[in-house]
């Protein structure tokens, strides 16, 4: 048998290339944003002169809409997908067997396709003369055609439909493995199906919602392509505003790295807020 | 007699909503497939069967490359990372390993933080290192960010695992390698498996990282279609798209199949 | 055929023995258990064998040759798995073969042995099938066949019916048994379950706390036990306290309160001296007693005490009596040939005769642990904890 220092070498010489690879690309970096934040912009690149003018614009309130709307969509995206995939998740785990495993492809496939051709797709149905505008003039609801394309509604609309999957997906998996003769027990000694539902589904399938929370939030903070190609372009998202800063000349990536910084550091606010309340909530004895 | 009850109403309101869903989760990607054949320049009404939008996207070069460069690289991101993954997973098996707290936060990192993040970092440490970007910079975004996922997979695969089945194949006379090999790693291929296609699925769908760290030049089917989009030169993206969402839906059908042949190979 | 010699062997688990210093010959060819409740070290001890954990000290010979520094697949030892840990992802027929395939056995002679192998448990047409696909008796059997393929010299069989069924259980012991038989290779068994240990056994090792406490044929071990441990885990006993007030030559005379200031006596056949005046334990097996309504006629040689009945349990073979002696709650087996004393049947709080011959008590010179003595009217409950099955085990 081998004695435990020498497999425990063989692990950490297992481990090490990923970790090397992920400080290498994945950690460096945000240290290389956090300096690049202090620099001097320049119309292509920066100049390496200590400036503070970035962070002085993240606090005096320049970039405060974006950040604000940001987390508007986060939430409400968030919201909307708990509230369509709850049922759907539901109906997929109480499926039977044979049922089940064609429903959860279903939900699947959107998500295995190419998110900017799903993207483009909405642009199809919802343009002014798009194809959902065809049909209510046609059945005769609408005289004009609707703006729904380039506004926050469309952003909406495309945002939960993206991140519907990943809400479903882990809700499906805590739901599945729920003991449904719980639900028995709890009607057995009187709680009507509302009530067994709030009591007893709801606390237990808290988990999943949880990782679903942390599945469609956290990139719904930093999203750029949804409200590009479909939202009203006066109102900026953070991920807009970062992508303009690299990306559009002049250039000014100083501006760019802080803001990442903010989102970044917004992104540790929430994760360590649902932190403590999974842990609060697993105190209780629940999920 | 026939009486109203919650649980009625709760059936009831899951079915609906779950129509609603699929509704919502269908009907663009149908009325894409249905445009892409539609023979009018501007996508609002029918106007007659054509496959000229095809027929255009065989002979258009760009399109080929972008397609090209984005096999290329999912394909390569997905060996890189699965192995990766796969060796950080058998690594940090043993639960006592000193340290393993730590290193388990590095690999979930990046699984919390936007990809907006990721992609602007990247760039700002090419930039930083005065790289040129092109291929190799993507390719190294892309191995990044798919290195967790991969991972996370194959941990979860090795979360069940039955140890006393090595100990069972020692105790037949294998030696730790074969043991590995004959036992270990066919028992956890699925997981492998699952892996590398969800690292291929990433790779392929990525648009955010890649727009950051590709340089002029080297498109991915994603740059090249938003691009399109952008320039408003939209044709033969209905196409192209019905032709992706058909290699989806094959892939979705065959992977079970090559799932299953390929563990039983083992 | 090589003997095992076990020497000093210790274990520890972040600093709790598991095994502590157990020195042990098995013999060649032998089918030895390793007997004892959860916890008490008999599984780290196979596995040691097996070269799954490493000892802290100690050293296993098999033969001249000490293994403990030989990894598992260089031991000429085969393992049973509790689980079986069959290969999911193997037919029958590979897993078999698994052991001659990794030693590179040129593929003729591994279709021989493997065909050979299922023949002898019964599994020949079975072979295309994966483990999934069988039920738990006949993946029992394909364990047996993978190891046994492997011609090793001792074949370690780790709990190996637990996950069976009553029935099945029977079943297969019988059949481990002809097979031992008909390889004639040493087993080592390790079992929680006495009943077990004992129908299959040549000779079990008794083990608590990591340490053998007893060791020898079943019947030995059941019959005379040395401990405490040994006499309460294997069968069920009634153990009484008692000072030893004279010694005859053929019997010791025990004075054995029974609470109150009141008093019986025993008198017992004796395998070591015991000081006059010293306090020590009968252990006096259920079996043994016998009880009746009247009072029998007894011989010099036969020990008789009054009592009550307190409850009774009707156990289908027989039944069982608690009849209250004072403080004592003493437990009967009857069984159910009562033509011998009764014409009719017991009833609660009836007025019972106990009575038994000097031979059948045992002496043991151990008290029970004084903390853990019962209170009035209590039965006396040991440390560790009874094996779950045996009490199924019985009926």
């Amino acid at each position: 048998m081998k004695s435990n220092s020498k497999s425990s070498r063989l692990d950490y010489l297992l481990a090490a290339p990923t970790l090397i690879w992920l400080t290498v690309f994945f950690l460096v970096p945000y240290f290389i944003v956090l300096i690049y934040g202090f620099l001097t912009p320049d119309i292509f690149d920066v100049k390496f002169e200590f400036n503070l003018d970035a962070y002085r614009q993240l606090f005096d309130g320049t970039y405060f809409r974006p950040f604000v709307l940001s987390v508007k969509l986060a939430i409400t995206t968030t919201l909307l997908c708990i509230l369509i995939a709850y049922p759907v998740a539901y109906l997929i785990a109480r499926a039977s067997d044979k049922i089940k495993n064609t429903l959860l492809i279903l939900i699947i496939i959107p998500f295995w396709t190419n998110l900017i051709i799903r993207i483009f797709s909405w642009r199809i149905f919802l343009s002014y003369n798009g194809v959902l505008n065809d049909i209510l003039m046609r059945i005769g609801l609408i005289s004009q055609p609707l703006e729904i394309m380039r506004t926050d509604l469309a952003v909406i609309m495309v945002m939960v439909y993206v991140y519907l999957p990943y809400m479903i997906l882990p809700l499906y998996s805590v739901l599945e493995k729920l003991d449904f003769t719980l639900l028995h027990a709890a009607m057995d000694l009187g709680a009507n199906e509302v009530k067994s539902f709030f009591k007893i589904t709801l606390p237990l399938s808290l988990e999943g919602i949880f990782a679903g929370v942390l599945l469609v939030f956290i990139p719904a903070l930093g999203t750029y392509l949804i409200p590009q190609l479909v939202g009203d372009q006066r109102s900026l998202y953070v991920g807009q505003v970062i992508t303009y800063k690299i990306k559009n000349i002049p250039r000014n990536w100083p501006m760019a790295s802080a803001l990442s910084f903010g989102l970044l550091i917004l992104v540790a606010i929430f994760l360590l807020l649902g932190y403590i309340l999974l842990k609060k909530s697993k105190v209780r004895g629940v999920a | 007699m026939r009486r109203f009850t919650p649980a009625k109403f709760f059936k009831g309101m899951n079915l609906t909503v779950f129509t609603f869903a699929m509704l919502f989760l269908y009907i663009p990607i149908l009325i894409l497939v249905v445009f892409s054949f539609n023979d009018a320049r501007i996508v609002t009404s029918w106007k007659g069967f054509t496959l000229k939008y095809y027929a255009q996207l065989l002979h258009n070069v760009a399109i080929r490359d972008a397609f090209l460069n984005t096999m290329l690289i999912a394909g390569l991101s997905t060996l890189f990372s699965t192995l990766l993954g796969l060796l950080i997973a058998l690594g940090l098996e043993n639960k006592k390993l000193k340290g393993r707290k730590g290193f388990m936060g590095l690999l979930y990192a990046p699984l919390v933080i936007p990809d907006i993040l990721m992609g602007v970092s990247l760039a700002l440490l090419f930039n930083f290192l005065r790289v040129n970007t092109g291929m190799w910079t993507v390719l190294i975004a892309h191995i990044t960010f798919c290195v967790s996922y991969a991972a996370i997979v194959i941990q979860s695969r090795l979360e069940g695992f039955d140890y006393s089945l090595i100990e069972a194949a020692m105790d037949l006379g294998a030696k730790p390698g074969t043991t590995f090999f004959k036992v270990k790693l066919p028992l956890i291929m699925p997981g492998v498996i699952a892996a590398a296609l969800l690292s291929f699925t990433l790779s392929i769908d990525d648009f955010i990282i890649t727009f950051f760290t590709s340089g002029r030049g080297f498109d991915t089917l994603p740059i090249y279609v938003e691009g399109t989009i952008r320039r408003g030169t939209i044709t033969t993206i209905n196409a192209l798209s019905t032709l992706v969402i058909g290699l989806t839906l094959l892939l979705v059908v065959f992977t079970k199949r090559i799932r299953k042949s390929l563990i039983s190979s083992f | 055929m090589e003997e095992i010699r076990i020497v000093n062997i210790s274990k520890d688990f972040d600093g709790f023995m598991a095994v502590d210093g157990v020195d042990l010959t098995i013999k060649p060819g032998e089918l030895f258990s390793f007997l004892g409740p959860s916890g008490c070290g008999k599984t780290t001890l196979l596995r040691m064998i097996a070269g799954f954990e490493m000892p802290l000290k100690g050293k296993i010979f098999i033969g001249d040759q000490d293994i403990v520094d030989l990894p598992p697949y260089k031991r000429p030892v085969n393992t049973i798995f509790q689980n079986y840990s069959l290969f999911p992802h193997m037919t029958v027929w590979d897993n078999v073969a698994f052991g001659l395939k990794v030693r590179k056995t040129p593929l003729p002679e591994i279709k021989d042995r493997v065909s050979e192998m299922l023949d002898l448990v019964k599994m020949g047409d079975q072979h295309s099938k994966y483990p999934d696909q069988i039920s738990g008796g006949q993946k029992q059997r394909v364990a047996i066949a993978r190891a046994l393929i492997n011609n090793p010299k001792v074949l370690l069989l780790d709990e190996p019916l637990a996950a069976l069924d009553l029935k099945l259980r029977q079943h297969m012991l019988i059949e481990l048994m002809n097979i031992h038989d008909a390889v004639g290779i040493t087993f080592i068994y390790v079992t929680h379950d006495q009943s077990e240990a004992m129908s299959i056994s040549d000779r079990v090792a008794v083990m608590n706390r990591g340490k053998i406490v007893q060791e020898g044929p079943p019947d030995d071990i059941y019959e005379r036990p040395s401990s405490i441990f040994s006499a309460y885990f294997i069968g069920e006993t009634n153990l009484i306290t008692g000072e030893v007030i004279g010694i005859e030559d053929e019997y010791v005379q025990l004075k054995c309160p029974m609470g109150d200031d009141e008093y019986f006596e025993i008198d017992s056949t004796f395998h070591f001296r015991p000081e006059i005046g010293s306090q020590i334990t009968v252990s006096l097996r259920p079996e043994k007693i016998a009880i009746s309504s009247n009072k029998p006629k007894i011989a010099d040689d036969m020990n008789i005490v009054k009592g009550v009945i307190e409850d009774i349990l009707y156990l289908g073979s027989h039944t069982q009596y608690i009849v209250r002696v004072g403080k004592h709650n003493i437990r009967v087996f009857s069984q159910h040939k009562r033509v011998y004393f009764d014409d009719k049947a017991l009833d609660w709080e009836e007025e019972v005769w106990l009575f038994w011959h000097d031979t059948d008590s045992w002496l043991i010179n151990e008290l029970p642990d004084e903390s853990r003595m019962p209170a009035e009217g209590k039965t006396y409950i040991p440390k560790f904890k009874k094996a779950n099955a045996s009490a199924g085990e019985q009926i």
